[in-house]
């Protein structure tokens, strides 16, 4: 119980921290418009014969060309948060000092990756409501009233993405140049799911990584059920995986977290900047 | 003072930041990484827009874009995208870096001249450009199997050398405005995606409403990527653009004039209000 | 009487230098040394005591404070915080123990004094139903009850600190643990913050400070052990320690010489104990230990004209712990 309210307590204290930085509140919401929804929207209309993107229909089997993007944007969005607002953001708070006392209270030192966790997906859900509000206003966005049937996969999601940022805080919390790894990581991670391109564009060599990917069973079931897209594999091996994927990615995040902490009171590194 | 003792301070501020780009060794691998990673993963996006090439998307593309070659299309357009980031990213955040450490308000305590700080951090972005180039090719011809011609290439550098000083100035222009609005990182992402949006950086020009085609003529990148991809894909020779690049050679002008004037502004304002100490 | 803290035998090695992954790759020889911080440290804190590790930068002060604190593993050796074996129940020591590690950054400058304690206080898991009183509780214990409401990057830096004083306060704790708390700060700001550490022991708390300042730990601590080279080289009360000096008075003296000054040297050490002394472009700056300054002070004036030398400047100050710090290591606190 006391857990919980420490984790309740940290997501509090990020999203008021974060709010305070306003021009960071608008850039967040507008970055993804105009770094990937409005020039992807573009660059596909660009392929479009007669008003219709046959070319995604061939891939997909759907032109639904703004409900494939915002999709996509929707796990892109929360991989980021796994990426960025709960390993990278334990990394900066190491820097600037305030993860030693957070450390110095009887709080579970995972707790304080899931209260980031929660944080981070409060904001998705505010950011992504603002981004579909938008999509939907300027952008033809459209989706079936079966998305409500994806709910639970991106919710697994979440869970995944907690037992990747368990891995990455590991590695973030170790190294020294921690935003390039980050920024590249995160990048590969959301291209290998399939947010940007399903994961049959791949070059066949990086097939078997998506393939150990939860996220890219969570997108795909979240398109086929939100835009009619034809799923990787049959929906129901797709959730087989997706938990799979989800509870091994756990266990090991989990695993190389206590290794980094054990190795940080070895080392002393806690508070170096 | 004399011109020559500027010149001097110039070499030594560019050395300098020259210096601190070497001691991080992330910053060459993300000159290497992301030029390759970004596009290629663009050209895939095309694949499944396209259906994989099917010929009736592509001949609506070739349409749109003046070209069916997608893969170069994207590489010319993402070599933009990271000269621009570049430009924007690196004199910026060395200046609002001098700014924050307060060594901004220790060089305007020297009687070098106020345009010193000013143009000489865009220098430590040149490396970055110029490899940025070296890489885009080979990346087409390994990753894509896209081969261009050699001479078609030498053109594209001659393209790239005019409108690397218009570049120049709006990293120039950028940098001084960072200074007045301090947070860096969300206004970079601003400006940059301006760009990316008007000037036909990651989709054809052609694809945006009138009213903002005509915004994309103003903005210099415009030309340039056009240009290149003018004389790289459609094999155009250097005449046929002439015209667009003594056009940039015009606003490249215009923009420095315009960086100087705001930076003087900024001086005299820093002088009443103090506001170089702050941040 | 029973004890807070009890450390034995403890150690703390750490790696000094780099073997990059680039360097395993090519087998290149592992060249890291072994670099001992805390070297065999024996300590008992005594509850309801204020207990000062008084030692220069790098002693191992610091290093101690982690490991006591559970942020560090000790390399060897065993630490019982409260009676609780820090190495198998670090949690249970956390929740007993108010630590002050890192003071002013250590906060949330975007959010407001009262919003860090929340915040705090709820990983410190208080009940939340003790948690409003409990922060008014330590604000008022730092006056800062009336700036609450602020941002903290509006505060001064003595007052962050205070905030981080109150932060340490939340969980109630019968041991607090203050790592040089009044570095930085302007001498009302320590004067301020001394108040309060006193306070907390009027409270019936034990505290375990750091400090670097000879001053501090003379005026604050009731025991004081001096930390060199990751050892205790002396350990006992601030008065106690000042009489194993042998001395009731210091005498500094700046002495133009006409000579080596040896033979000077010789008649000044007759005359008290010589406890430190260093020439410099002609010139012998000395300390003497003596008992009395109105006997020593005439007997220097003598031995100089006796030598062709003239004293230029004379000091007499009482014993204090940097005294005791030289005595000791041979060196001074401030080297």
């Amino acid at each position: 119980m006391y857990e919980l309210r420490a984790a309740v307590a940290i997501a509090k204290k990020d999203l008021k921290t974060f709010f305070r930085y306003r021009i960071a509140v608008v850039s967040q919401i507008f970055v993804p418009l105009y770094q990937g929804v409005i020039p992807g929207l573009l660059f596909g209309a660009s392929f479009a014969v007669g008003g219709r993107v046959v070319g995604l229909e061939e891939t997909v089997g759907t032109e639904n060309l703004a409900g494939f993007i915002f999709m996509g944007g929707v796990m892109s969005g929360l991989i980021a948060t796994g990426f960025w607002s709960m390993a990278m953001g334990i990394r900066n708070e190491m820097d600037a000092g305030t993860l030693e006392p957070s450390w110095l209270t009887p709080t579970h030192h995972e707790t304080l990756l899931i209260g980031r966790a929660l944080g981070g997906v409060v904001w998705q859900i505010l950011g992504q409501t603002a981004l579909f509000t938008i999509g939907i206003a300027f952008f033809g966005l459209r989706f079936r009233t079966e998305i409500v049937y994806a709910v639970p996969a991106v919710l697994v999601a979440v869970v995944a993405m907690v037992g990747v940022a368990y891995l990455l805080a590991a590695g973030v919390l170790l190294i020294r140049e921690a935003n390039f790894f980050i920024d590249t990581t995160n990048f590969l991670f959301s291209i290998a799911s399939g947010t940007a391109f399903p994961v049959t564009i791949l070059p066949a060599v990086f097939l078997p990584v998506a393939l150990l990917l939860p996220t890219t069973y969570a997108v795909d079931l979240l398109r086929v059920h939100a835009i009619g897209q034809r799923p990787l594999f049959d929906p129901l091996l797709e959730w087989a995986a997706l938990l799979a994927t989800t509870a091994l990615v756990i266990v090991l995040g989990r695993w190389a977290f206590a290794r980094a902490v054990h190795v940080m009171r070895v080392r002393g590194t806690l508070a170096q900047y | 003072m004399t011109v020559a003792a500027d010149i001097r301070a110039f070499v030594a501020s560019a050395r300098k930041e020259l210096r601190i780009m070497r001691r991080y060794p992330t910053l060459l691998l993300s000159v290497l990484f992301w030029p390759i990673l970004l596009p290629a993963a663009a050209v895939l996006m095309g694949r499944a827009y396209s259906g994989s090439n099917d010929p009736q998307a592509i001949q609506a593309f070739a349409e749109r874009a003046g070209t069916s070659e997608v893969t170069g299309f994207v590489f010319v357009g993402y070599a933009m995208y990271m000269w621009l980031s570049a430009m924007l990213w690196g004199p910026g955040s060395a200046l609002r870096t001098e700014q924050v450490r307060g060594s901004l308000e220790a060089v305007f305590l020297t009687p070098t001249s106020r345009l010193v700080p000013l143009f000489a951090p865009p220098i430590a972005a040149l490396p970055a450009i110029i490899l940025d180039f070296a890489v885009i090719f080979p990346a087409m011809w390994l990753l894509f199997g896209v081969v261009l011609p050699f001479d078609a290439m030498l053109r594209a550098v001659a393209v790239a050398v005019v409108g690397i000083p218009a570049l120049y100035a709006i990293g120039a222009l950028f940098a001084s405005l960072v200074l007045r609005y301090g947070e860096i990182g969300p206004v970079v992402h601003l400006t940059r995606g301006i760009f990316v949006l008007a000037c036909g950086i990651t989709f054809p020009v052609a694809m945006l409403p009138a009213w903002a085609q005509i915004g994309a003529a103003l903005l210099p990148p415009t030309y340039t990527v056009a240009d290149t991809r003018a004389v790289l894909l459609r094999g155009e020779g250097l005449g046929a653009v002439a015209g667009d690049l003594i056009f940039v050679v015009a606003l490249t002008v215009i923009v420095a004039a315009l960086a100087s004037v705001v930076f003087r502004w900024l001086d005299r304002s820093a002088r009443r209000t103090g506001m170089l100490g702050r941040y | 009487m029973s004890s807070a803290v009890v450390a034995t035998e403890l150690v703390k090695e750490f790696d000094r230098g780099r073997y990059t992954l680039w360097q395993r790759l090519r087998r290149e020889p592992d060249r890291r040394t072994r670099f001992r911080a805390v070297d065999g440290i024996d300590l008992r804190v005594e509850t309801g005591e204020i207990f000062g590790l008084l030692g220069p930068n790098g002693a191992g002060k610091t290093t101690t404070m982690k490991m006591v604190s559970t942020l560090l593993e000790p390399t060897s050796g065993t630490i019982e915080v409260l009676g609780i074996d820090v190495a198998r129940h670090p949690r249970e020591v956390r929740a007993r123990l108010g630590a002050m590690l890192s003071g002013e950054r250590s906060l949330y400058w975007k959010l407001t004094g009262r919003e860090n304690l929340e915040y705090f206080a709820a990983l410190y898991h208080v009940p939340p139903k003790d948690t409003r009183e409990r922060i008014d509780r330590s604000l008022a214990a730092v006056k800062l009850s009336d700036r609450e409401d602020d941002y903290v990057e509006r505060y001064s830096t003595g007052m962050r600190q205070r905030l981080a004083l109150a932060r340490a306060l939340l969980p109630d704790p019968p041991l607090v643990i203050l790592d040089e708390p009044t570095v930085g700060l302007d001498p009302q700001s320590s004067r301020d913050l001394r108040d309060r550490v006193r306070d907390l022991r009027a409270q019936g708390r034990t505290i375990l400070l750091t400090t670097h300042y000879m001053e501090e730990a003379d005026q604050l601590c009731d025991r004081v052990a001096i930390i060199d080279h990751g050892k205790i080289v002396a350990l006992d009360s601030p008065a106690a320690l000042k009489q194993t000096i042998r001395a009731e008075e210091i005498v500094r003296l700046e002495i133009g010489l006409n000579g080596d000054g040896l033979g000077l040297l010789a008649q000044l050490g007759r005359a008290g104990t010589v406890a430190r002394q260093q020439q410099t472009n002609g010139t012998l700056a000395v300390t003497i230990h003596c008992t009395s300054a109105r006997d020593l002070v005439p007997a220097a004036f003598d031995a100089a004209r006796a030598h062709g030398a003239t004293v230029q400047h004379v000091e007499v100050v009482p014993v204090t712990l940097e005294d005791v710090f030289l005595s000791v290591t041979g060196r001074e606190l401030r080297e």
